[in-house]
């Protein structure tokens, strides 16, 4: 039996009065790697906004570590161990490396074991030690996706939502971040809820996966076993 | 008739006390815009509330000016505190058009308020231990001002202090580049707002008492001071205190220079000029980036 750590139980949200999910229900296991793929326009911006509290929640229910937080505003998600790694990063440009980082720790509870946090993040991504002094936004691409989860990691959190992480990166630094959120969950014990488009890496690295159509989800199960599944190879080619 | 060296001198030693001054005005302004994108049409306008208040209050207690911001700082922090409660954050998320009609009327009111109570003379208050000149020969330094521009830049320095090494600035900053990643770090931007709208108000508490100290209250100062620290905003740039501080020395030199060498009047349109001259040769601000 799966030790539920989020549960999205048949959402409808979206925008001012416009709905883009439909009854999306979802599950996310303490420390499990859940893949969310699905087309483009398919809602899964939505769904991870949704979860952390930017959108317009119409209907259901979000339970996170046994609470419900429908009602909880965005601010207090992340002390409640809820962060969001947003689509195109969310880096502050005009700050520093650091400053991006603290801003990370800045609840409390972060706040007190800031020192500790800050030397986690530096051993997963000694780049950002290199650069800590550097203004974010002359990061290269790699690097600011590599802040944008460092600075999520700071708040402790026991969830890291990841918005396409890779998009628009190089072939080679996005197996490189592949392979650091399987070391995150390993090593790290971080549970992840992942939004992506490489959706062959995604299953590869996942234990289970949803797919999201229209605002609804159409096929869920172990990633091992979609893998193989044939709508889902044509759909997205995987060879 | 050539003017002497030492009126030169003069003139421009009054616009550098002139200029911190503004840097103190245009620094409460700046903040509010830079941080919650709202132009406040009214922030020239509570300076000149202050300064009446200021007026009545040093003339009833008969004491100095500058001791008056004891009480105008926090009365404007929470009278700050409650327009943005009440008028400010219903409009938050609406067309800038109909945030220029909240402040702009805001400061209509504040105009019409002080004529209607203080008609339109001119009003000043007899400074006490700040009305000595100090005599250096060529020129001769008007305590009052050097006073209020020490303790503008102080302030500044402050603010600037508390925006780039506290957690609160750190907060502030990170809320005026992106506010709904800022609410992502665990950032109250609501808190934040209040916080900012009710400092930027604080602030024209204390330059009304500074410039009560050798100005004058009239119900029209309003939109000189706002007029003025646009162009002062404009010069400099958004975001740096070195371009803020830079930019208004330089429109208070240019303002104490026609003043002295052409004429009063002439002196409240020229920073306009320049800033015009500015605007077609570096569309960014004197000291803005690209
Ligand atoms: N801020 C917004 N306001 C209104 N509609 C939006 C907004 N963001 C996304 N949408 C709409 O919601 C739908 C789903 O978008 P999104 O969740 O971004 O999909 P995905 O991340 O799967 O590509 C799209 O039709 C999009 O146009
Ligand atoms: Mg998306």
């Amino acid at each position: 039996m799966r030790n539920t750590l989020l549960e999205l139980k048949d959402i409808e949200a979206g925008y001012g009065v416009f709905r883009v999910l439909h009854g999306v229900s979802l599950e996310v296991g303490k420390g499990e790697i859940v893949a969310l793929v699905g087309p483009n326009g398919a809602g899964k911006t939505t769904t991870l906004k949704t979860i952390a509290g930017l959108t317009n929640l119409f209907k259901g229910e979000i339970v996170f570590d046994g609470l419900r937080i429908n009602d909880v505003p965005p601010h207090n998600r992340i002390r409640k161990g809820l962060a969001l790694v947003p689509e195109g990063r969310g880096i502050f440009a005009p700050l520093t490396v650091l400053e991006n980082l603290y801003l990370g720790a800045y609840h409390e509870e972060a706040r007190q074991k800031l020192n500790d946090s800050l030397e986690m993040v530096f051993t997963i991504f000694p780049r950002l030690k290199e650069r800590k002094n550097q203004i974010a936004g002359t990061l290269s691409g790699g690097e600011s996706q590599m802040l944008a989860i460092g600075r999520a990691l700071m708040s402790r959190p026991k969830i890291l939502l990841l918005d396409e992480p890779s998009l628009g990166l190089a072939p080679k630094v996005v197996s490189e971040l592949f392979e650091i959120f399987k070391r995150l969950n390993d090593e790290w014990k971080v549970t992840l809820l992942l939004v992506e488009q490489h959706v062959k890496n995604s299953l590869e690295i996942s234990h289970r996966a949803y797919v999201m159509e229209s605002g609804k989800i159409v096929l869920e199960g172990e990633s091992s076993v979609l893998i193989d599944d044939e709508r889902l190879r044509k759909a997205y080619l995987i060879i | 008739m050539l003017p002497s060296p030492g009126l030169i001198f003069q003139s421009v030693l009054d616009g550098v006390f002139l200029g911190f001054l503004y840097s103190l005005i245009a620094l409460g302004l700046s903040l509010v815009f830079g941080v919650m994108g709202i132009i406040n049409f009214a922030h020239g306008d509570f300076i000149m509330l202050g300064s009446y208040l200021v007026w009545i209050l040093a003339n009833g207690l008969r004491s100095d000016p500058s001791f008056m911001s004891l009480a105008t700082v926090p009365l404007f922090f929470v009278i700050g505190a409650a327009i943005y409660m009440t008028i400010i954050r219903p409009v938050l998320g609406k067309e800038p058009l109909i945030q220029i009609a909240v402040t702009v009327g805001i400061g209509y009111v504040l105009q019409n308020f002080a004529l209607m109570m203080f008609r339109a003379e001119p009003r000043a208050v007899q400074t006490t231990y700040l009305n000595l000149y100090l005599n250096l020969g060529v020129v001769s330094i008007h305590l009052a001002k050097l006073i209020s521009a020490f303790l503008s830049l102080l302030i500044v320095l402050g603010v600037h202090y508390l925006l780039t090494k506290t957690w609160v600035g750190l907060a502030i900053r990170a809320t005026a580049y992106d506010r709904e990643v800022a609410s992502l770090m665990g950032i109250n931007v609501g808190k934040i707002f209040l916080l900012v709208f009710s400092l930027g108000i604080g602030l024209t508490g204390l330059a009304a008492s500074l410039w009560m100290t050798f100005g004058q209250a009239d119900p029209y100062i309003g939109s000189s001071f706002g007029l003025l620290t646009w162009v002062i905003i404009a010069l400099g740039g958004l975001g740096g205190v070195s371009g803020l501080i830079a930019s208004s020395l330089i429109v208070g030199i240019i303002q104490s220079l026609t003043m002295t060498l052409v004429s009063p009047t002439v002196s409240l349109a020229i920073p306009y000029v320049v800033f015009i001259m500015v605007l077609w040769f570096r569309p960014q601000g004197l000291f803005g980036k690209v």
